[in-house]
């Protein structure tokens, strides 16, 4: 019951944005019928295979910016959990870069950096950094007291603490992190290569809404939304896999 | 202990920017790379005494209003009828998670093609962004009510209307300002791409102006702007969610 109402809706809005498309509005540079669409995604992919140089751009600066914000968040946030003195130093900054809108970074990198992989690289990084270092710091701060206790009972030395007790304990907190970053990420794709990218699927929605390529427009935030959902669901599969212990947990 | 806290941050912030000073000042002394924060706040003081920086907070300001009020009304009616009504969830639920998980600026350049460079554009961006993030976190809030609640409700013989207004809508309201948080922090990032993109005022149009012109100080101060605003909204929704919602315990960040 509940796969047919979805299926409704799903094809049911397909026939109503085809008739809205060819019978009311019916000017290609407004809006075109999700034939169109699929039909050109079908030649992008397949025929011209004119898709893939950008899926192939994007996806390199998404993932050296999202491992960079790993390698960066994770200890940064540990650091900050361990240490009450770096925390209360960082987390004015801290707060200030994660509450701005990171758009507002892009002009000024773009002047430190120029045209370059550099600045996307960037961009990407910190729209995925503060989730994963809020994340671990979380995680590394709420761990039981009883684990604490045990481990100390045991008499475990710092380091074997840490990484026996501290540091699994606080791998489901990062992986939300991480699954938080993935949409922040994404949208830092976009941002990075409106500004001065050759290519890219965040430069093709560009380029195709400027020239009304409406058809082309389509074709790339479908493909976003099919790398948003891949990468979320890849990383909850993680999720299950890595601490099945545990079922929901969020620092949002 | 709330007194060290506050001391080291504010040290903290006081250094790094005596030292951003220094660091602009003697070592760089390039204008363009990194102006001093004291040419920063000139910047700021004159572009606020011209009236400049008044016009475009303000439509900023409009827009984001404008856009968040609407999304609130239309989000918490749908994300209630979501959570209702299994049907009406079903309906809506595959094109709202679409929705969802696409980048907001994917779209921008879309939205701007239908409605022009206006206010308009930027009202439906927020919009856009604000409503999905309310509807999905009401309808979780309404689902995931305590059926004991309802029970309740049911021996103290409440109306419908009763119910709705008493029970489900209060039990869902830390959801909804859930929504919200997520719903600012996106919108503000949406608005100010649209503003880049195609605009005559507002604080998107004057980072791209001042970018374009190469008036870094100007660029700055617009940047520094931009995260007091990101700040303060985040403050009046975390105030307003352990004002409206109290018994839930709020993340410190």
């Amino acid at each position: 019951m509940k796969g047919i109402l979805k299926l409704i809706s799903i094809f049911g809005g397909g026939v109503l944005w085809h008739i809205l498309a060819t019978r009311v509005i019916n000017d290609s540079a407004l809006l075109v019928s999700p034939l169109v669409v699929i039909d050109k995604g079908y030649e992008m992919l397949f025929v011209t295979a004119d898709l893939y140089p950008h899926i192939y751009a994007s996806s390199s600066i998404f993932f050296l910016g999202i491992i960079l914000a790993t390698l960066v968040g994770v200890p940064l946030g540990f650091l900050m959990a361990l240490s009450p003195v770096v925390r209360d130093c960082l987390n004015p900054w801290m707060t200030a870069l994660y509450s701005t809108p990171r758009i507002a970074f892009a002009p000024v990198l773009l002047l430190w950096f120029g045209i370059d992989l550099a600045t996307k690289v960037a961009i990407v990084f910190l729209g995925c950094v503060f989730p994963i270092l809020i994340n671990s710091f979380y995680g590394m701060r709420v761990v039981s007291r009883e684990f604490v206790e045990v481990g100390r009972s045991f008499r475990l030395s710092r380091s074997r603490l840490f990484l026996k007790i501290l540091l699994p304990a606080s791998v489901p907190f990062i992986l939300s992190g991480l699954r938080l970053a993935v949409g922040r990420g994404l949208t830092g794709v976009a941002i990075a290569e409106w500004f001065g990218a050759t290519e890219g699927l965040g430069y093709m929605i560009f380029f195709a809404g400027q020239t009304l390529n409406i058809p082309v427009l389509f074709v790339g935030v479908a493909v976003f939304a099919l790398l948003g959902i891949l990468g979320f669901q890849v990383l909850k599969m993680i999720e299950e896999f890595a601490s099945p212990w545990r079922k929901e947990l969020e620092v949002k | 202990m709330q007194r060290t806290e506050f001391r080291r941050g504010f040290l903290s912030v006081l250094g790094g920017l005596l030292l951003w000073e220094i660091l602009a000042r003697l070592l760089l002394e390039n204008e363009l790379l990194i102006p001093p924060p004291s040419s920063v706040i000139r910047s700021l003081w004159r572009l606020g005494l011209s009236g400049e920086l008044n016009r475009h907070l303000l439509a900023t300001l409009f827009e984001f209003v404008c856009g968040f009020s609407t999304a609130c009304v239309v989000g918490i009616l749908l994300g209630y009828l979501m959570g209702r009504y299994r049907w009406f969830d079903d309906l809506m639920e595959p094109w709202i998670a679409t929705l969802y998980s696409i980048p907001v600026i994917a779209f921008v350049p879309l939205i701007i093609i239908w409605f022009g460079i206006g206010l308009l554009s930027k009202i439906i961006v927020v919009f856009k962004i604000t409503a999905v993030a309310i509807m999905l976190n009401t309808a979780a809030g309404i689902k995931t009510i305590d059926p004991t609640l309802l029970e309740l409700a049911k021996s103290l013989r409440l109306s419908p209307w009763e119910t709705t207004y008493k029970i489900r809508l209060p039990a869902a309201l830390p959801y909804i300002i859930t929504g919200m948080r997520l719903g600012v922090g996106r919108a503000l990032l949406g608005v100010i791409v649209a503003e880049l993109m195609a605009a005559n005022a507002g604080l998107g149009y004057l980072l791209r102006d001042a970018s374009e012109t190469w008036d870094s100080p100007k660029l700055f101060v617009t940047v520094v702007l931009l995260a007091a605003i990101g700040m303060g909204s985040f403050t009046l929704i975390r105030k307003g969610e352990q004002k409206l919602a109290p018994w839930r315990e709020t993340a410190e960040w």
